[in-house]
């Protein structure tokens, strides 16, 4: 098998499950409870956040742990009043363009590499714009955000509206999910507020995410229960999702830039060996995402006719794709439709070698052979 | 080499309709039919799956691969058709209509408008050449002609139906060889455009209902209340909340549902297994539409139900002996011997 789909799903690493075990079968109690086995664990989730905030410089206290990035999207969005509008980049994911849709909100355009254009988000953002949402990496194309600057453009408005006397406060959300292997975070150097993690993009356990949320910011919990997670996420907390997470993320903070520099060579090993199409993530991209056009073929036959040969890649995200649509975030960058249609996402990882990039390639360019014979017979 | 579009629905037995006329050296299109994507709460539809698993067989068999939309079409003639006859109080078959608007009408003409000789599906159905007769399946058990029986006669000239020569479990040994991974595909229930979801549950999207009184049709007396009379259908025996003392209601005999009366919202019941609103010998069929004739016939008045005898007189079918009466809406498919020659709904 050769997994070139990494943006979709990590394979749990063997450092992270190993950790997580214990808490499964011995270390299984509530850490509620009060008794001193149960303040063990305890103390050893809160070791974990402490880790996970530690990596993005933050403090355990700040972060709220949740059932994976879509929640953590769907909480940073009750940062909004109701009679609050909110602004979005075009190409963000559908946790964050379903939740704005219950306010009054308006996409800010990309360019044709999937960068914020920042002259949009100056004409869009009014003094009743409440969240701003821009995703650090892209999870389709892999394009990395200029946060800081987009961080520091806010601060001039907030300046801005505090000499107005505009009470209304301003908030910059962004969805890391994707950038966590490649990229070193740090919430003060991006200049976010609320940052949504995932633990199943970096090796960790499915279901695992957290948001940052920084003091200034007053949420809503989603649901209500024992009030868990500072009042903002009741339940039982998910001990060895979060042990998991606490693990996963320590080694990819350790692995980053032996990682970006693997990536780099396997990616110019696929743009060199692969035969006749487009490069469309040409820049500004995580290392790790390969983003090809055949135009005039259509991708998704070649995503099966892959499979067939255990070489597993995608069209775009796989939930946009189960859901038989066009891809959002290649309309945005304006591709045509053809050149969507002819779009193949490749997406590295850790369970890459280089014989499998290698081999990839010559597959890849079999099977581009094929269809195109198939088509001209 | 004969062109074909055949209608791929990434279940088993169109897949296997593909990959046999693939092996018999026709020139095949698979076409996906997007008749209906509607989520509905709490039920996803599972269109877009159903879309993938097609087109993946496409592939591997090496054929060209549409999408065909058709749903505002169906819409139209097979989901306005059923709630209009719902609401009348009848049980309409939205398959009969979907085969005979859809798929053998307006997939077939525009197969033949690009240029196709034949159409295919994966019914279990035959066609005798060279008089094009419509058939029964071998596999007796899986037969669909009941859902094909106002297709046109030009259709049926035009259509083949690989699997029909073949039992089931073969269809998916076949599958199962030739790795096609639908082979293992569960079938699905329900509504068949909407997925798992039962027809109450979808009826309840589209009509606006009252709740009202169940009577035991002898008595008049109220058993119980339902959610609206619409959802009843004549012969039905579960899903009903009756109430009423234990000595009356519950003597282990099961109540009926025997009559409707719309305009009052009431439904009538009965455990009295002889009553005449069950049993008839006699069925009055409207639009009635037969492609040969014949006076001693077979008659299937549910899917997979055994065959019975009758006489057809115009409009009228007389029954050799008693049968259970089927729900207005419902269809009486006709045969003589194998031969498929028609039928009509129940009036």
């Amino acid at each position: 098998m050769i997994y070139l789909d990494h943006a979709a799903a990590t394979p749990v690493s063997a450092k992270v499950f190993e950790a997580m075990q214990p808490y499964f079968l011995n270390d299984f109690f509530n850490p509620s409870s009060a008794y001193l086995p149960a303040k063990k664990v305890a103390s050893e989730y809160e070791e974990a956040k402490g880790k996970i905030a530690h990596a993005i410089g933050a403090k355990a206290n700040d972060l709220i742990m949740t059932a994976g990035a879509t929640e953590a999207n769907n909480l940073a969005f009750t940062a909004v009043s109701p009679n609050g509008e909110v602004l979005y980049l075009k190409t963000e994911h559908d946790s964050v363009r379903n939740p704005a849709k219950r306010f009054v909100y308006q996409e800010i355009e990309v360019d044709k590499n999937g960068r914020i254009l920042t002259d949009d988000l100056r004409a869009k953002i009014s003094d009743k714009t409440e969240l701003i949402s821009v995703a650090l990496a892209n999870n389709e194309l892999g394009t990395i955000q200029p946060l800081a600057e987009i961080a520091a453009f806010i601060r001039e408005v907030r300046f801005d509206r505090l000499s107005r006397g505009v009470k209304t406060p301003l908030y910059l959300h962004s969805d890391a999910s994707q950038a966590m292997n490649l990229l070193d975070i740090n919430v003060a150097r991006l200049g976010v507020d609320l940052l949504t993690l995932n633990a199943a993009k970096v090796y960790g356990p499915k279901g695992v995410g957290a948001l940052y949320v920084s003091h200034d910011v007053r949420l809503t919990p989603l649901a209500l229960g024992g009030g868990q997670e500072n009042g903002l996420r009741s339940g039982t907390q998910n001990v060895p999702g979060v042990i998991g997470f606490a693990e996963a993320l320590v080694n990819a903070k350790e692995h980053l830039n032996g990682n970006r520099k693997k990536y780099a060579e396997f990616r110019k090993i696929l743009l060199e060996g692969i035969k006749d199409y487009e490069l469309i993530n040409k820049k500004h991209s995580l290392d790790n995402f390969v983003v090809l056009c055949f135009d005039g073929l259509d991708a998704e036959r070649l995503v099966y006719l892959l499979e067939d040969r255990e070489v597993y890649v995608s069209t775009g995200a796989a939930c946009a794709a189960s859901k038989g649509v066009r891809s959002h975030v290649l309309t945005a960058i304006g591709l045509s439709d053809s050149e969507i249609a002819g779009s193949l996402r490749l997406t590295l990882g850790e369970t890459n070698t280089k014989e499998q990039i290698l081999e990839a390639v010559e597959i890849i360019n079999e099977v581009v052979a094929g269809e195109k014979a198939r088509i001209h017979a | 080499m004969p062109k074909v579009f055949v209608g791929m629905s990434g279940g088993v037995d169109s897949s296997v309709a593909a990959m046999l006329l693939v092996e018999q050296g026709y020139d095949v299109t698979g076409v996906y039919m997007k008749n209906w994507s509607k989520d509905l709460p709490g039920m996803k539809c599972p269109w877009a799956d159903d879309l993938a698993d097609a087109k993946r067989v496409a592939v591997k068999l090496g054929i060209d691969f549409e999408v065909w939309d058709f749903e505002k079409e169906y819409h139209e003639k097979v989901v306005e058709y059923m709630l209009k006859e719902f609401k009348k109080g009848n049980t309409p078959n939205p398959d009969v209509m979907c085969n005979q608007e859809i798929k053998f009408k307006l997939f077939f003409e525009k197969a033949m408008e690009r240029g196709a000789d034949f159409i295919a599906t994966g019914h279990y159905a035959r066609i005798f050449s060279p008089e094009s007769h419509l058939a029964r399946a071998i596999d007796e058990n899986k037969d669909q002609t009941y859902f094909l029986y106002r297709i046109s006669e030009d259709a049926i000239a035009h259509t083949l139906f690989p699997v029909g020569e073949m039992l089931k479990p073969d269809v998916k040994k076949l599958a199962k060889e030739h790795g096609l991974h639908n082979a293992y595909k569960k079938e699905s229930m329900g509504v068949c455009f909407v997925g798992e979801v039962g027809m109450k549950d979808f009826l309840k999207e589209y009509i606006d209902t009252q709740p009202g009184e169940i009577r035991e049709v002898e008595t008049e007396k109220k058993l119980g209340v339902h959610e609206g009379a619409v959802f009843y259908t004549i012969g039905q025996r579960h899903g009903l909340y009756l109430s009423g003392t234990a000595g009356e209601v519950n003597d282990g005999l099961p109540y009926y549902v025997v009559a409707k009366d719309l305009e009052k919202n009431i439904v009538y019941v009965s455990k009295n297994l002889n009553d005449s609103h069950i049993w008839t010998k006699e069925l009055k069929l409207k639009d009635v539409l037969m492609r040969g004739e014949a006076k001693d016939v077979l008659v299937r008045l549910r899917h997979r139900a055994p065959l019975v005898k009758a006489t057809f007189d115009k409009d009228t079918l007389h029954f050799e002996n008693e049968i259970k009466r089927p729900a207005a809406g419902q269809s009486a498919v006709i045969y003589d011997g194998e031969i498929c020659l028609g039928g009509g709904i129940i009036a």
